[in-house]
């Protein structure tokens, strides 16, 4: 039987910009975020799926014109999308979905009524929502705990400067010890276990 | 923290249209019930977010929003994967799914009859309902007509009754018929017979023997039963089980042959380890012999059936006898497998009176009755003073039961009809009192081997649904059951079963209406079953025990020798018992599971026992099962396509030789006891693979079956010298036939009957074949063509499959290497669980292996025997050593290897047998049909 392929695509919101974020910016000094935390901000109230939605296409077909709208315009969904966490499933056909991860690595900017600098990560494509949703979980465990661990640290090293190298040194063990840190995520994306990428 | 549902937009597909909409409030509704469906299947798909929290960010919030999303995926996954299948008949157990009309509420259990009826409304699922309604209003041509016929035929039937009454009214013609076997003399005469009474007399035993004729059917099922007979529960199988189609009864029988349900496994469980399996062996032949008892153990006699001193209790009467039976005339041909059961004599325990007037029946496997009937119809003429036969076939039926649960079901079925009263605590209880003191029992091998019981029980139906019995637990009960099994009471206090008599069969056989039980039923208080009344059938009985003596070799150790109950009673009453047999709940949870001629092959390859017919080769019965099955197996090799079959002509058999010995899918008995001469003599006969030919005319070309009688001659004659050479020359070629243009040839062939019994084969009983072996055995007899049945056991890995052929080691003198590289393969310790290790396969190796380990291996390895698929694994020996056949080859799951059960060439093996030290005679080579590798085994007497 022939059946329509999908691929989900699990994306993260960053947004590197920290005087440009969403929240208000919290006085210098006293307790400062540790930067996975900065980076992983919530988004905007105006940010939502149908937006989210529109920007892809929009990437799409400035990138590859009419023939990649019309590829990716059938398939293409907002599976989830959760302004608290900057997390997204998108579902796209299996065929297109390099046409529309492009266009989500090419785009710097929240859509016209936000517009915000951003970046758009891909961290896991699979071909289940299923897997998309454990790897979203897996990742929502590893963030909260990376967070906790990260502010005491903080609390413990005391002054700015110093914190600051403590945490970035902190984040790079994570990063060496669980292959999952905010940087890697493209790599993560294609473990050889994966189903994607079939052709 | 509002929860926001973000926007779905796919619409619900339809793959129906809409229900049927008749008024605007119903329609409202069921648009509602659809739109409920969908929606609730979107929901569970979608997933619950949150918003962006206000105000500045900080660390709680950061792990609170992780937290929430974490808990809003998971729920998802929980609901989606819920949402999915189920629909309420997807959720019926497996045993109780059925694929006809599964979506039909009134076929799904009770208990979700509710949802699934909600289910089928909101999915507009069509019941048929409008067709119906169709029908049922007049006016549409046909059934108009018939409807009417009906009506008139109604009218005219009602008619009719009245006038019968009426007639009835007059009392003319009213005749009274009293039997004297039912009624004492002249006081229960009733009233009425001062019109007409018609005395009958007692029913007698027909001198001259004839053949029972099957129980005429209802008309609705004569049709269906003109060229076989169904068997008393053949409603239930036909539902469940596979039967034999119905162009080929088996037996003259609708057989069922294996249930519908997977079940080779669960039938290994229930009748091993939990549970019980239960067969409808109705089909089985009962004949009734008659007479003094001298002249009737003459009969037995010139059967073969000779028992001395040890048969005391069997010959009084309180124990079954299974033995084998041969024919009366010189060769002695072994018949069948029978079991013989004396009744009890009146005058309790007078066997020393040999001229009293006795009764034994014979039971035998349908497939040799015809055969045992006329040696035995024979006999009685010629026994003085003469027996007389009764042919009891569709008088008794049986049921079989085997596994632990067995004894507790029968228990649960088989209410006695006298109750066991406890008042009468006396030395010797009654049989009924043992019966129900039987509970507990797990295996029915406790008891005295061919144990019996003969007695009189309810009318089931009144105790159905049966109910869980009792079972004892405390210590003090065990003991007295151990203690029952011990003394076994029924020696002496057996009672002649009323069984045997033909009259209490008859009034046996008269239950009342089932309507009259439900009345009972219901006027019984809840909870209780009727209470039973003075006017209720006796049902005559008899059960025993049918105890396999457990295998000599390793076998005792793993399993115990499993042994089963069969149950006889009148054919009637065999559908009730069944019903109430087969409902039983078990103490140990579900019911009995039914088995069909398959799982009773399964069990007695898994029991290493032969199995009638098909392990006796040598019977008549066995003959024909082989010529069937070699049919089967034809067909199923013919119907692959032709580079998926086995080329059994290309078979490289080591040493240059090609070709399979014989015929691939048979047990060629033709060539193992003719020899290599007579085969090649029929070679024409044997078409294998086509060639050039068009498909239609080889397939009616192709015979499974080697002809090997007039047949064969026929065609040797006409077919010229040089033609023959021809295709000996393609035999040696490649085996690739030759076409036949001859129609008239074809035509012969395609009406050839299966082929004849070599005519020197003959089987022998392990106990025949045991006295033949023993060195002391007097210059031994003419041994061409006998072969007896033996078990095999692989000492090695593989597993035999039917068909296998068997060979002897090559004899020292001959092939020294060879037969000296077969030994090495023998494992050195006795002990069969050290082999496994030896014979494993390799281990896997490490990527990262120490040095000296991969050293370690490799010296290991040049002491090991060499494995299946090596340089130096011995080659099979060949076709001068062939012995024998495997007759029924699997996995056995109750050994956890492979075993088989075949026949071996009396003559071949006559000399290794017993020579050697270790037991090295019987050592063999299995090798399966179409395949090189052989494998060493060990074969026995089963």
């Amino acid at each position: 039987m022939v059946r329509l392929k999908h691929r989900y695509l699990l994306v993260n919101i960053l947004f590197p910009d920290l005087k440009n974020a969403p929240s208000a910016p919290r006085p210098k000094g006293v307790d400062e975020l540790p930067y996975a935390i900065q980076f992983h901000q919530p988004s905007s109230d105006r940010m939502n799926a149908k937006l989210l939605m529109q920007m892809i296409r929009n990437g799409v077909s400035e990138l590859f014109g009419d023939y990649g709208s019309g590829m990716i315009a059938g398939s293409l969904q907002v599976k989830y999308f959760s302004q608290a966490t900057s997390t997204a499933i998108v579902r796209v056909s299996r065929d297109h979905y390099r046409l529309v991860w492009a266009a989500l690595t090419f785009a710097t900017h929240l859509p016209k009524p936000v517009n915000q600098a951003c970046v758009f990560q891909v961290v896991r494509v699979s071909g289940t929502i299923r897997k998309a949703e454990e790897e979203a979980i897996r990742r929502a465990r590893l963030s909260i705990r990376r967070a906790k661990r990260d502010t005491k640290t903080a609390q413990k090293v005391g002054g700015s400067a110093d914190g600051r190298a403590a945490e970035l040194n902190e984040d790079k063990d994570i990063n060496l010890e669980d292959v999952s840190g905010f940087a890697d995520g493209i790599d993560d994306a294609d473990e050889p276990g994966d189903e994607d990428e079939s052709d | 923290m509002a929860q926001t549902n973000p926007a779905n937009p796919t619409a619900p597909s339809k793959k129906r249209k809409a229900p049927p909409q008749n008024n605007t409030a119903q329609q409202h509704k069921k648009q509602k019930t659809t739109s409920h469906h969908r929606a609730r299947q979107r929901d569970a798909r979608t997933l619950s977010t949150q918003t962006a929290p206000s105000g500045s960010l900080d660390v709680d919030k950061f792990v609170a929003a992780r937290e929430f999303e974490i808990h809003a995926l998971e729920q998802g996954m929980q609901r989606s994967k819920k949402a999915l299948n189920r629909r309420a008949f997807q959720q019926v157990p497996k045993e109780l799914r059925r694929r006809t009309a599964s979506h039909d509420v009134r076929r799904v259990p009770k208990r979700l009859r509710g949802r699934a009826g909600r289910e089928m409304v909101e999915d507009n699922t069509p019941t048929g309902k409008e067709r119906e309604r169709e029908k049922g209003r007049k006016g549409k041509g046909k059934m108009r007509l018939r409807v009417e016929t009906v009506k008139k035929l109604r009218a005219l039937g009602a008619r009719k009754r009245e006038d019968r009454v009426k007639g009835d009214g007059d009392g003319d013609g009213k005749v009274t018929v009293v039997d004297p076997a039912a009624t004492d003399g002249l006081a229960a005469r009733p009233d009425t017979t001062e019109k007409t009474v018609v005395k009958t007399r007692c029913p007698r035993t027909k001198k001259a023997a004839s053949l029972a004729k099957p129980p005429v059917p209802k008309a609705k099922f004569r049709k269906r039963q003109a060229h076989k007979s169904w068997l008393p529960t053949h409603g239930f199988h036909a539902k469940r089980a596979h039967m034999t189609p119905p162009s080929a009864p088996l037996w003259r029988f609708a057989v069922p042959l294996t249930p519908t349900q997977k079940s080779y496994r669960p039938t290994h469980r229930a009748s091993h380890e939990r549970g019980a399996v239960a067969w409808d062996t109705s089909y089985m032949a009962t004949i009734g012999l008659e007479g003094q008892q001298r002249s009737v153990e003459g009969v037995l006699k010139a059967l073969g059936v000779e028992v001395g001193v040890k048969g005391e209790k069997w010959r009084r009467g309180t124990r079954v006898l299974e033995t084998f039976v041969l024919e009366r005339e010189e060769p002695h041909e072994l018949i069948a497998p029978v079991t013989v059961v004396w009744c009890v004599a009146d005058g309790a325990g007078t066997v020393e009176d040999r001229k009293v007037k006795r009764k034994c029946w014979l039971r035998v496997h349908p497939s040799a009755f015809f055969q045992l009937w006329e040696e035995v119809v024979r006999l009685g003429k010629v026994a003085k003073p003469s027996v007389s036969v009764e042919d009891l076939r569709f008088e008794i039926g049986s049921i079989e039961i085997t596994g632990p649960g067995s004894t507790e079901a029968l228990l649960g079925a088989l209410w006695p009809s006298r109750r066991p009263d406890d008042s009468t605590e006396e030395e010797t209880p009654s049989v009924e009192k043992t019966w129900t003191g039987l509970a507990g029992v797990t295996n029915p091998s406790m008891l005295p081997a061919g144990a019996l019981l003969g007695f009189n029980i309810q009318d089931p139906r009144l105790h159905h649904p049966p109910m869980t019995i009792s079972l004892p637990k405390s210590q003090e009960d065990q003991n007295k059951l151990l203690e029952l099994l011990a003394t076994w009471p029924m020696n002496m206090t057996q009672q002649p079963p009323h069984l045997f008599n033909s009259s209490s069969r008859s009034q046996g056989s008269k239950l009342p209406s089932q309507k009259s039980i439900n009345r009972r039923k219901s006027l019984a208080p809840p909870g209780s079953y009727p209470p039973p009344s003075s006017t209720d059938p006796s049902i005559p009985v008899l059960l025993y025990t049918t105890n396999t003596p457990s295998p000599t070799t390793k076998h005792t150790s793993t399993t115990p020798s499993s042994s089963s109950w069969t149950l006889l009673a009148p054919w009637k009453t065999i559908q009730p018992l069944w019903y109430s047999i087969i409902y039983y709940p078990l103490s140990t949870g579900q019911q009995p599971r039914f088995g069909g001629l398959k799982e009773m092959q399964q069990l007695a390859f898994e029991g290493g026992r032969a199995w009638f017919p098909a392990d006796f080769p040598g019977t008549k019965a066995g003959w024909e099962w082989e010529c069937k099955e070699r049919g089967r197996r034809w067909e199923e090799w013919r119907r692959r396509p032709s580079g998926k079959r086995v080329v059994f002509e290309r078979v490289d058999l080591g040493e240059g030789k090609k070709g399979e010995v014989g015929v691939g899918w048979a047990c060629d008995w033709e060539r193992l006891v003719g020899g290599v001469e007579a085969e090649d003599s029929v070679v024409g006969g044997v078409v294998e693979g086509e060639e050039n030919n068009d498909e239609s005319a080889e397939e009616t070309n192709n015979k499974p079956v080697r002809n090997n009688g007039g047949e064969q001659t026929e065609k040797t004659s006409d077919v010229s010298v040089e033609e023959k050479s021809k295709e000996k020359a393609d035999l040696t070629h490649d085996r690739k036939p030759e076409k036949k243009n001859d129609k008239s040839q074809n035509k012969v062939e395609s009406e050839t009957p299966p082929p004849l019994k070599p005519s020197n084969l003959t089987h022998l009983t392990s106990a025949q074949a045991l006295a033949l072996l023993k060195p002391s055995s007097n210059p031994i007899p003419d041994l061409k063509g006998k072969i007896t049945t033996i078990r095999l056991t692989l000492l090695t890995r593989g597993v035999p499959q039917t068909c296998a052929r068997i060979y002897r080691l090559p004899a020292a003198s001959a092939q020294p290497e060879l037969r000296a590289a077969w030994l090495t393969l023998l494992p050195i310790t006795k002990h069969a669980k050290n082999n496994s290790k030896k014979h494993a396969l390799p281990k896997p190796r490490f990527k990262n292996e120490a040095p000296h380990t991969v050293q370690q291996r490799l010296a290991r390895s040049l002491l090991e025997p060499p494995r299946a698929g090596d340089d130096n694994y011995p080659t099979c020996p060949g076709e001068e050593d062939l012995i024998g056949f495997v007759t029924t080859g699997n996995f056995n799951l109750a050994e956890g290897q492979g075993t088989g059960v075949g026949c071996l060439l009396v003559q071949k093996v006559v000399e290794d047998a017993n020579e050697g030290k270790t037991g090295e005679g019987r050592l063999c080579v299995i090798r399966n049909a179409g395949t090189t590798v052989g494998r060493l085994g060990r074969w026995d007497f089963v």
